[in-house]
């Protein structure tokens, strides 16, 4: 009698351990859990991503003024995203940072971070997302043959003309504006202007 | 039932293959041609054009069928010499957009008339590779899982409805025979429990086990809480890193840009996804219908893809859910981790020369469908890396400053809190 109640008691015990482990186990993964005064953590000022309803279409993040620069921001002369624009721009902008060692690396992280998927790393125009077929007829930047759409050789295309094209970008390709600064299009022109001399 | 059409389906599975093989050998000398004129068409073509729909060019399909093959192949060589010898159909073509076509002088007739070749065939349809993954997907479905469960389950059951039944019949046999049995010692759950609880041993062993059991949930309740690893909150629009990162390949910076250059890694703006799905629009997994999830970018900007234009009234933000919410008042600096602490912590979490240094914090992004919480993104946690780490200072600019400063406080020059980045605005201003 007592050995069978030692048996059942040692099962109970074995049964209840069992059943906390598994319960503690499965948390629910679209929660955030137990929370213990949440407000010491929580911002008191609005985070950019919340919604507001100070503003009229209730968003934190709000488009700045127009005809403002954050500190620090130089945008160089205007060159409207027209043809006229960007032919001018390929005659009239001029890079004003040097070719250095140090320029052209970051230019080529740049590059391998923002372009490389479609221009591919060598800038043969067959990055991953070609290869994948997912976007196609990537232009070659040292195709001896290769032609723009905006006339000329895709090897002979000025810096002025990259920038452009980097800023505005052109046919399926977008803006690279929001992403790189006016500073780390250059370095990004001065690497294409090396792929452009590859064979 | 299953059997027979599962037979079923193989043969439909062997005539499709036949009459698709037979298809094939039939038009081989123009598969030739479509092949050929497929990779032309990638190559050259679909940067601006798609065959189904209007893209910077008009849909290919439609124009080319509508269109005289002698002229289009003059088009499509050198449209500016038909605009200036005054074609006017040249010139009504034309009008289709501001964006100017390319033109390609040194395609060849032969080449021209193997890209409208494809153009006019359309994507080879993967009939093939269809049939096999709805094989594959049927392979163990939820529905046969339940099925063996329920299986399971109703024979269980029915051997414990047998047993009684046995258990009956051998007592009535007894019964019969005149045996007198002894009421079973069958006690009724209330008395049991009562005895039970009369045990010392059991009282004990009950109470040991209570206390473990709330004594561990109440520690593990108060270990996690206001801790969100493994958080996994539902996205308004299904993006796979899993996707975008793995089988794509896209460097995290290219959505997350500000990780490299500011406090804040951002979460990219709608252009950003743009970039790509203004023709990446994964038709061919919705039976030619736009990618449900991508329609969410594009309602979300007010964008029309059949005329791929902007309306900014009816632009509505995507409301993403914040994964990671680090609190108020610890001020973390993602380009100070990226940048300047890239090398030391690649070394420290042991990082692959493949992998973006994103991974030590943010695990292996690449892999997760859904995004979720990795690190605990606790105080321990950050001290305890912050303990570890070894910082490497060789070839580091933000180090040289430190130890320029330090070495002008050695010989005793002149220094300001400036130059020991007393002027930075988050050392007052947080």
């Amino acid at each position: 009698m007592l050995a069978m109640n030692r048996n059942k008691v040692v099962l109970t015990s074995f049964c209840i351990l069992a059943t906390a482990v598994i319960f503690s186990a499965c948390r629910d993964k679209r929660s955030t859990g137990l929370e213990y005064a949440r407000n010491m953590y929580d911002p008191i000022a609005y985070n950019p991503d919340q919604a507001n309803k100070n503003f009229a279409n209730g968003q934190t993040a709000q488009t700045p003024p127009k005809h403002t620069a954050p500190v620090g921001f130089v945008e160089e002369d205007v060159y409207p995203n027209t043809k006229e624009g960007y032919e001018e721009a390929g005659v009239k902008l001029i890079n004003s940072l040097p070719l250095t060692e140090q320029n052209l690396l970051q230019g080529q992280h740049l590059f391998n971070a923002f372009c490389s998927p479609c221009h591919g790393k060598e800038g043969d125009g067959q990055g991953h997302l070609v290869k994948l077929e997912k976007i196609n007829g990537v232009p070659s930047f040292h195709d001896p043959e290769k032609t723009s759409s905006r006339g000329g050789l895709m090897k002979d295309l000025s810096a002025g003309k990259i920038y452009h094209t980097i800023k505005y970008g052109v046919n399926m390709m977008g803006s690279y504006a929001s992403q790189l600064s006016p500073e780390e299009r250059w370095k990004v022109v001065l690497y294409v202007q090396q792929l452009q001399k590859a064979k | 039932m299953r059997d027979i059409s599962l037979i079923v389906r193989r043969v439909w599975k062997s005539a499709f293959m036949f009459t698709a093989l037979s298809v094939l050998i039939v038009s081989a000398t123009q598969a030739q041609d479509v092949v050929e004129g497929r990779k032309l068409f990638k190559d050259n073509c679909n940067s601006c054009h798609q065959l189904d729909r209007n893209s910077t060019g008009p849909a290919l399909t439609a124009k080319l069928n509508e269109l005289d093959e002698a002229f289009a192949i003059k088009w499509i060589r050198n449209w500016k010499a038909l605009v200036d010898a005054g074609d006017k159909q040249a010139i009504e073509a034309s009008k289709f957009s501001a964006a100017e076509m390319t033109t390609f002088p040194r395609l060849t007739d032969d080449q021209i008339k193997n890209i409208i070749a494809y153009a006019k065939a359309g994507e080879p349809k993967k009939e093939g590779d269809k049939a096999a993954t709805e094989s594959a997907s049927e392979g163990v479905s939820s529905f046969s899982i339940a099925g063996v469960a329920a299986i399971i389950l109703i024979s269980i059951i029915v051997l414990i409805v047998l047993g009684r039944a046995i258990k009956m019949l051998e007592r009535l046999i007894l019964q019969k025979q005149g045996v007198v049995l002894a009421e079973e010692d069958s006690v009724s759950l209330g008395t049991g429990v009562k005895r039970l609880f009369k045990n010392k041993k059991f009282v004990f062993f009950f109470i040991l086990g209570l206390i473990i059991t709330l004594g561990s949930f109440g520690w593990m309740g108060m270990w996690d809480t206001g801790v969100h690893t493994g958080y996994q909150p539902v996205q308004p629009i299904k993006f796979s890193h899993e996707l975008h990162a793995g089988t794509n390949q896209i460097d995290c910076q290219y959505c997350h840009a500000g990780a490299f250059k500011s406090k804040n890694s951002t979460i990219p703006s709608l252009n950003v996804c743009m970039n790509c799905h203004k023709s990446v629009q994964a038709t061919e997994k919705y039976d030619g219908e736009i990618s449900p999830e991508i329609q969410k970018i594009y309602t979300a900007l007010g964008y029309d893809p059949a005329t791929m234009t902007y309306d900014h009234s009816k632009e509505k933000p995507v409301e993403w859910v914040r994964v990671h919410n680090l609190p108020d008042f610890a001020y973390f600096n993602h380009s100070q981790h990226v940048v300047v602490g890239e090398e030391a912590i690649r070394k420290e979490k042991g990082l692959k020369p493949n992998e973006p240094v994103c991974f030590a914090c943010h695990g292996p992004v690449d892999t997760m469908e859904e995004i979720y919480q990795y690190s605990p993104l606790t105080m321990k946690w950050c001290v305890n890396c912050h303990k570890d780490t070894k910082l490497e200072v060789k070839g580091n600019a933000f180090y040289d400053k430190i130890i320029e400063a330090h070495e002008k406080i050695k010989k005793g020059e002149k220094i300001t809190p400036a130059a020991l980045g007393g002027l930075e605005c988050g050392k007052c201003h947080y």
